[in-house]
């Protein structure tokens, strides 16, 4: 059987997936594992803009979607985070490196990135939230020049759970007019940083922004949104990503939709504003 | 036009068999559907040209499981191949006004610009469509009302215009592959184009207004009714022509397997469970919403025409009688 490509199938299939090979598998925390990912030629499978999405899977157990966190000449990551008995999510922690999967993409809309040049921004997340702001943030900072201040404030469950630990802690801070701040929900010893909620935290520290991008689970998203409001952002300039159930991801399974949206396509990331329109269905 | 009596439509089904596959509605042990003709030639099943079929013709167009590609995972390994298409034509004989303005719907969904599904092209390409006029609606039939043209079926899914003439059908070419198909075939009649009488559809009412009004009924109780009886039983969105949401899962074995999609159902639970537990449309209510708005509103705000075609297959088919006819002439008031 041979390996499907551009050359020998005349019109593509975007429900076929291109193969991918985990080039290297970084532990974030005990439950989320980032997967380096390039093709067999050594190339990066697509280029993704901030906040897009990529299907990956393994044919015989399942496929899903995800953000891709960060990308490089070569490759892409993405950051997974593991449900005990998850179908895939199971399968795809017990990987090697080496291990050949299917991968397609880009899907989705990703963030808007002319909406936020020139602005002070907020970042706002938790858990594995992280993986989708954290394509925003990497991209301002690639480009720092053509954006303001930027604040980061994240959260895990403790200091075991959270997410790109080197980004958070020695890389990001080293960046200018940046600042990043972590919360723990609970105390726990070895941690000297700040204890409390994510929505809470954002209300402490009440960042002097022009535009936030939030994302995490739907509780943190919901706190935290009427917060933003009354720091005093517009609807337009509160952004947020959405996750539904997703088998295509190219607006033709039908099931991710939100009224005449599919999020698929139209979404992931969203606009206060835009969601005050939608049906609130998700 | 060109015609043919019916007694002789054996002959021009032989014709056509020559040189293309040959699909027509038939009854199959009192389903009926749309089904190669040797299961006629072998009497499996029997001819149907009575009225609709109750398996809509998005058959041949979207299979109730399609196979997408094949894999084999071995160890580290992984090898995709991709399905062939169709490589011969294929005739549908029969398809009603109705079916061809839901394949138009389809061709949105499938055929948009920025991820075009060439498993659907192929057969959009291939399939040859004889579309028949109907003269006699059955009870459930409102097509008229959702704006189809009960003379002329939808030209840009259409290839050739049958009409029915009692002891004759007469046929006329839309397209140029239709008018390929017609020039082929040999022992037709000619006759002066009047229409066939067709009886008026007795459900009719006006729809203007309707994607409007329903966007601001999202939370109206009328869920409730409408919602009540239903058992998410999924047979209104699988018999519906413009109905196309899918699944996608395997058939193993051992190292091998096949990709395949399959029919899918926005009554199923399934459908939209996340991983977690989250269930966006928790119950029939929200279900049967989401199945009606995105028939008369949702598809309309992103193409700007109705995904309900009046065909009337769920309302003849539902078993506990959920009437989206009864829904919209109530919302219309
Ligand atoms: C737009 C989008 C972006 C996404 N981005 C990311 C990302 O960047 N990183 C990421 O890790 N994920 C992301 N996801 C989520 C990811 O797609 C899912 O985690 C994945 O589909 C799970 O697949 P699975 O086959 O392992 O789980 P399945 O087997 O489908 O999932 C179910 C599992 O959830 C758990 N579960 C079931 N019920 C409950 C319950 N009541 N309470 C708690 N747990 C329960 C169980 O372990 C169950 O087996 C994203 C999803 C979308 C739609
Ligand atoms: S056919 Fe009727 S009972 Fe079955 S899911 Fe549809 S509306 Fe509900
Ligand atoms: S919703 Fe019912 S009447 Fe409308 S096209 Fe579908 S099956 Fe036919
Ligand atoms: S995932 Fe299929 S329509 Fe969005």
């Amino acid at each position: 059987m041979k390996t499907a490509s551009a050359s020998d199938v005349k019109r593509i299939n975007n429900l076929v997936p291109k193969i991918g090979v985990v080039k290297e598998i970084l532990d974030e925390t005990p439950d989320v594992k980032t997967f380096r990912i390039s093709t067999p030629e050594g190339e990066r499978p697509f280029t993704p803009m901030p906040g897009q999405l990529g299907m990956y899977s393994l044919p015989a157990v399942g496929e899903a979607m995800f953000s891709v966190t960060n990308y490089g000449d070569d490759y892409i990551d993405m950051s997974i985070k593991k449900y005990n008995d998850g179908v895939l999510t199971s399968v795809l922690h017990a990987m090697e490196e080496g291990q050949e999967v299917g991968i397609r993409g880009p899907y989705g809309n990703g963030f808007p990135i002319d909406q936020f040049k020139g602005k002070d921004i907020v970042f706002v997340a938790g858990g594995i939230g992280l993986a989708p702001v954290r394509s925003l943030i990497l991209y301002c900072m690639r480009n720092r020049e053509d954006f303001g201040k930027l604040t980061i404030i994240y959260g895990g469950r403790s200091k075991d759970d959270l997410c790109f630990k080197e980004d958070l802690f020695e890389n990001w801070p080293k960046v200018p007019n940046t600042e990043v701040h972590v919360t723990i929900d609970r105390p726990q010893e070895g941690w000297d940083g700040h204890v409390g909620f994510v929505p809470d935290f954002v209300k402490e520290i009440a960042p002097n922004a022009q535009i936030a991008a939030v994302c995490g689970p739907p509780i943190l998203i919901k706190l935290t949104l009427p917060i933003l409001s009354q720091m005093g952002l517009p609807d337009e300039d509160i952004i947020t990503t959405l996750e539904l159930r997703m088998k295509c991801g190219i607006g033709k399974c039908g099931r991710c939709n939100i009224g005449s949206c599919y999020v698929c396509l139209d979404g992931p990331v969203f606009s206060q504003a835009q969601l005050n329109n939608m049906p609130k269905e998700y | 036009m060109k015609t043919i009596e019916k007694a002789k439509l054996d002959s021009l089904f032989a014709q056509l068999a020559q040189n293309y596959s040959l699909l027509v509605p038939v009854d199959y042990n009192g389903l009926t559907q749309f089904a190669p003709y040797s299961q006629v030639q072998e009497g499996v099943s029997q001819l149907y040209l009575d009225g609709n079929v109750t398996v809509s013709p998005k058959t041949a167009y979207l299979p109730q499981s399609e196979a997408m590609y094949k894999f084999r995972a071995q160890g580290k390994k992984l090898a995709i191949e991709e399905m062939a298409g169709l490589d011969k034509q294929q005739v549908l004989f029969g398809v009603r006004h109705c079916d061809t303005k839901a394949i138009q719907c389809l061709d949105k969904v499938f055929l948009d610009e920025k991820f075009e599904d060439p498993q659907y092209k192929n057969k959009r390409e291939q399939n040859i469509v004889f579309s028949l006029a109907c003269n006699n609606p059955k009870a459930t039939c409102f097509c008229e009302s959702m704006g189809l043209d009960r003379a002329h079926a939808e030209a840009s899914v259409a290839d050739v215009q049958v009409y029915d003439f009692g002891d004759s059908f007469g046929f006329e070419a839309i397209s140029d592959k239709g008018k390929a198909c017609l020039d082929k075939l040999t022992g037709l009649g000619e006759t002066a184009s009047k229409l066939p009488d067709q009886k008026p559809q007795t459900l009719k009412f006006d729809v203007a207004g309707l994607p409007e009004k329903l966007k601001d009924m999202f939370e109206d109780p009328i869920w409730d009714e409408y919602s009540f009886k239903c058992l998410n039983c999924g047979t209104c969105s699988y018999i519906c022509p413009t109905c196309h949401c899918f699944d996608i899962n395997n058939k193993i074995r051992g190292e091998v397997g096949v990709k395949l999609r399959t029919w899918d159902s926005c009554m199923f639970n399934e459908y939209t469970l996340m991983a977690g537990g989250h269930q966006p449309r928790a119950g029939k209510k929200e279900r049967v919403r989401n199945r009606f708005l995105h028939k008369l509103q949702y598809f309309n705000e992103k193409h700007d025409m109705s995904l309900c075609v009046g065909c009337g297959r769920c309302v003849a088919k539902c078993p506990v009688n959920v009437d989206i006819t009864k829904f919209i002439r109530q919302v219309i008031g």
